[in-house]
């Protein structure tokens, strides 16, 4: 389907402006012009304006002589006026806008029709005001798609009001009496000078109160008008409020015979119509200056875009504070979407895949409907950009996490080897020595000999009770052979006070035990130094996807009241480093007073 | 005294084959594994086997777990289990499973010919031996109020030396006591522990295991 209005300047078409064109035109005349005005959009445009220069140049034609000033000024308002239309009808849902601007544009021009004399003079003065209900109604309706009630109601009661009114002055006057060349036809039914004069008053009167009503109405439509709407709408109310305001005073003077001809107000006001089409003009221009600024926002945001971030950026660029940007993981979503009545609801999605975020905005937005899509779209690759690159700060992460498990592996399996190295080799060479000198001694009958060997046995015998030692602060030989229970009920044993130990009896992951076993040593050597307590606890849960154990005491607290010097902190500091390495934490609760309490958890599968 | 040896490192097993023939014992199987060991007893039991808690294929608790099967095996067969550690968990461990003519024994005390020699003589005749210095640990140790606590010094001497493995002579003969004075001493231990004074040889099983208990793992 091609024969809808491809978009002047607007990258791509909408499938929304599709669908809105689609159907309802068919093949009526104006779609036909607008299928050659799709293909050949300038040379249409020109045409269609040369087509119009002619004609009001045509209807004007013996003010061309008698003032020459008045006939270019409407030629020329008449021209930019169907431009504007022209170029209004590009915009989606603007079709009756532009037809209404450019309408009241020839009828401008038409209504000097009455420089022909003959009958022409009796059709301005009923049809005269045409051109303002046109360019009324396009005050009106944009930059919406249809008109409210009230508008409709107020445009066909100021129809009814100027039409009816002018041709009831029409039938109960002759041409003398409206100014008009004696020899003009005119549709006089009932000549009653005195009735028409009345007449006159109260219909042009009215029509001066239905300038105001619309100035009141332009006045509230830019009160009520909010983000991009008040944006694109405000050139157009003033220059409606300059051009009804220079109407009425038109009128006025003419009323009152304080201009030297009529054609003079009707100069001034000609030069004031100008606004109009210009504001109209501006308001297209706006729209396209608002897409650009997309492409600002996609700069902006692509750089750095969090969904904060995004979400700014939208707000500025679519002129609507209450716009939000939401993560489509966020579990309220569909409890949002539903209760945003009237809101606009508009999903991202990653290329043609799933959504990413939803954007919900001010209806207002869908008259702006490319810039918005556009807008969103930018946002979408932001987005996409933001989470590629959260991805590989995870992936990251979890390399680093790996290696430093590794690490940890690492390091256990040293100390393990070297504690085997220690035990089963030096520790039992030493102690088969330490059996062969007792053989010695059992076997010399020489005292001084077993006395010598007794010696050296004893000597040896210091010698393994420090190589013992060694070999457990390397690598405690209870904790891979006895599991995390037997060894914590170990240190416990060492320790100058009671100490409870409750741990089930079961086995973890070796790296698991170690830093456990490291902790539990670390925090009962800080209670044994700083807490001053007459107890610990040391309690070993086993959750579901976490191990979590807990030393407890009962001494003075406030980390044992702050046992402050560097030491205590770097071996706290030293925990915490091995703890994290099993993607672990450490809790500590330590009110001064009433104990510490240190709680580490790491996941365990 | 014959005596199968069932220990990994070569130097110390020669060394204690050489130590034990020097003493006047006959060193009848001497192999570095529990399963070698259960195989060379199987048909010739000895009066005692020693064996190493840790040896291959684990290196954990292998020492226990053959001394179990011995056990099963051979009731009357005196066991003697070696360590590096002064572990109490290994202790209960093993005298949980093996009560009686049982011994946990710490190497270094090899150096000591005559504590060596007793400690074998004991096990062979069925009483139960525990390292002195793993019984100065239990003893040495802070605990939360228990039982134990209900029990006065001299008492406590006397279950230190039944832990250790003596008769109540060799108990009265240590602490300077009348063997009838060290015989009310463990009626009270049995009575303050809950344990009923008919069973006596059990008794000072479940004693021993009441006073390591009290210091091991702690259900």
């Amino acid at each position: 389907m091609r024969a809808t209005i491809p978009s002047l300047a607007l990258p791509g078409n909408s499938p929304w402006r599709d669908s809105a064109a689609r159907g309802r035109e068919g093949t009526r005349w104006p779609a036909r012009l607008a299928i050659w005005h799709a293909r050949r959009p300038w040379l249409a445009a020109t045409a269609v304006l040369i087509a119009v220069a002619g004609f009001c140049a045509l209807v004007q034609g013996p003010q061309w002589r008698s003032f020459l000033p008045l006939a270019t000024v409407n030629l020329a308002v008449s021209l930019l006026f169907v431009f504007t239309g022209l170029m209004l009808g590009r915009e989606p849902g603007q079709r009756v806008t532009a037809w209404a601007l450019m309408l009241a544009g020839v009828f401008r021009s038409i209504d000097f029709i009455d420089a022909w004399h003959g009958p022409w003079s009796a059709y301005t003065l009923v049809f005269g005001g045409v051109d303002r209900i046109f360019g009324a109604w396009a005050l009106l309706r944009y930059p919406n798609s249809a008109l409210s009630p009230l508008y409709r109601r107020y445009l066909i009661t100021f129809a009814v009001w100027m039409l009816t009114g002018r041709t009831l002055i029409a039938v109960t006057s002759t041409a003398q009496w409206n100014a008009a060349w004696s020899a003009s036809w005119w549709p006089t039914l009932i000549p009653d000078q005195q009735l028409s004069n009345l007449l006159n008053y109260v219909v042009h009167s009215g029509e001066g109160v239905g300038g105001l009503v619309l100035m009141a109405l332009l006045i509230i439509r830019l009160k009520q008008a909010r983000g991009l709407d008040r944006i694109v709408i405000t050139p157009i109310i003033v220059a409606g409020i300059a051009a009804v305001v220079a109407a009425i005073a038109s009128a006025a003077m003419m009323t009152l015979s304080l201009a030297d001809t009529p054609n003079e107000a009707y100069l001034t006001e000609s030069v004031v119509d100008f606004a109009i089409p210009v504001a109209f003009l501006i308001a297209v221009l706006q729209r396209l200056l608002l897409i650009r600024n997309v492409t600002e926002l996609t700069a902006q945001v692509t750089a750095g875009g969090d969904l904060d971030a995004v979400r700014r950026a939208l707000r500025s660029v679519l002129h609507d504070p209450t716009l939000d940007l939401l993560d489509t993981s966020d579990a309220s979503l569909q409890a949002l979407g539903s209760h945003s009545p009237g809101r606009l609801v508009s999903y991202i999605r990653a290329g043609h895949g799933t959504p990413i975020a939803v954007v919900i905005a001010d209806p207002v937005l869908a008259r702006y409907r490319e810039l918005f899509d556009a807008a969103t779209a930018a946002s979408g690759l932001a987005l996409q950009n933001a989470q590629l690159q959260a991805r590989m700060a995870q992936e990251k992460l979890e390399q680093v996490k790996a290696s430093r498990a590794r690490i940890v592996e690492a390091e256990l399996a040293e100390r393990r080897r070297l504690e085997r190295d220690l035990h089963d080799g030096v520790q039992q060479h030493l102690l088969g020595i330490t059996a062969g000198l007792t053989a010695a001694k059992a076997r010399t009958a020489d005292p001084e000999a077993a006395a010598a060997i007794g010696q050296a046995g004893e000597g040896l015998k210091a010698v393994l009770a420090q190589l013992r030692d060694l070999a457990h602060g390397i690598h405690p030989a209870i904790l891979s052979q006895g599991g995390l229970d037997a060894a914590l009920e170990e240190v416990a044993e060492r320790l100058p006070l009671p100490v409870s130990v409750h741990a089930p009896p079961r086995r973890f992951d070796a790296a698991v035990e170690a830093t456990l076993y490291f902790v539990a040593c670390e925090a009962l050597a800080n209670v044994v130094k700083h807490a001053d307590a007459e107890s610990a606890s040391v309690t070993v849960r086993d959750g579901e996807s976490t191990l979590e154990m807990e030393v407890a005491d009962d001494g003075i607290g406030g980390l044992a009241a702050a046992a402050g010097n560097g030491r205590a902190s770097h071996g706290l500091a030293n925990m915490a480093d091995r703890v994290g390495a099993l993607d672990g934490e450490i809790v500590i609760d330590s009110p001064p007073g009433r104990g510490t309490r240190l709680v580490v958890r790491v996941p365990c599968a | 005294m014959r005596i199968a040896i069932a220990e990994d490192s070569g130097l110390f097993r020669s060394s204690l084959a050489l130590l034990l023939r020097s003493l006047g014992a006959e060193v009848t199987v001497s192999v570095a594994s529990g399963t070698e060991l259960l195989t060379a007893v199987r048909d010739n039991p000895p009066d005692v086997v020693m064996l190493d808690i840790r040896m291959p294929p684990t290196f954990s608790d292998e020492g226990i777990r053959t001394a179990q099967a011995i056990r099963g095996l051979h009731p009357d067969t005196g066991i003697l289990v070696l360590s590096t550690y002064a572990e109490t968990s290994y202790a209960s461990q093993l005298l949980e499973t093996v009560r009686s003519g049982v011994g946990y024994l710490l190497k270094d005390n090899v150096t000591d010919a005559d504590a060596l020699m007793e400690s074998l003589e004991r096990v062979a005749a069925g009483e139960t031996v525990i390292d002195p210095a793993i019984v100065r640990r239990l003893l040495g140790r802070k605990r939360k109020p228990s039982v134990m606590d209900t029990l006065n010094e001299r008492e406590v001497a006397v279950l230190r030396h039944m832990a250790e493995g003596r008769s109540n002579l060799g108990i009265a003969k240590e602490l300077y006591l009348s063997a009838r004075t060290v015989e009310t001493h463990v009626t009270n231990v049995f009575t303050k522990l809950g344990l009923t004074p008919s069973d006596t040889e059990n008794n000072r099983v479940r004693a021993v295991l009441a006073f390591l208990r009290s210091a091991g793992p702690q259900q």
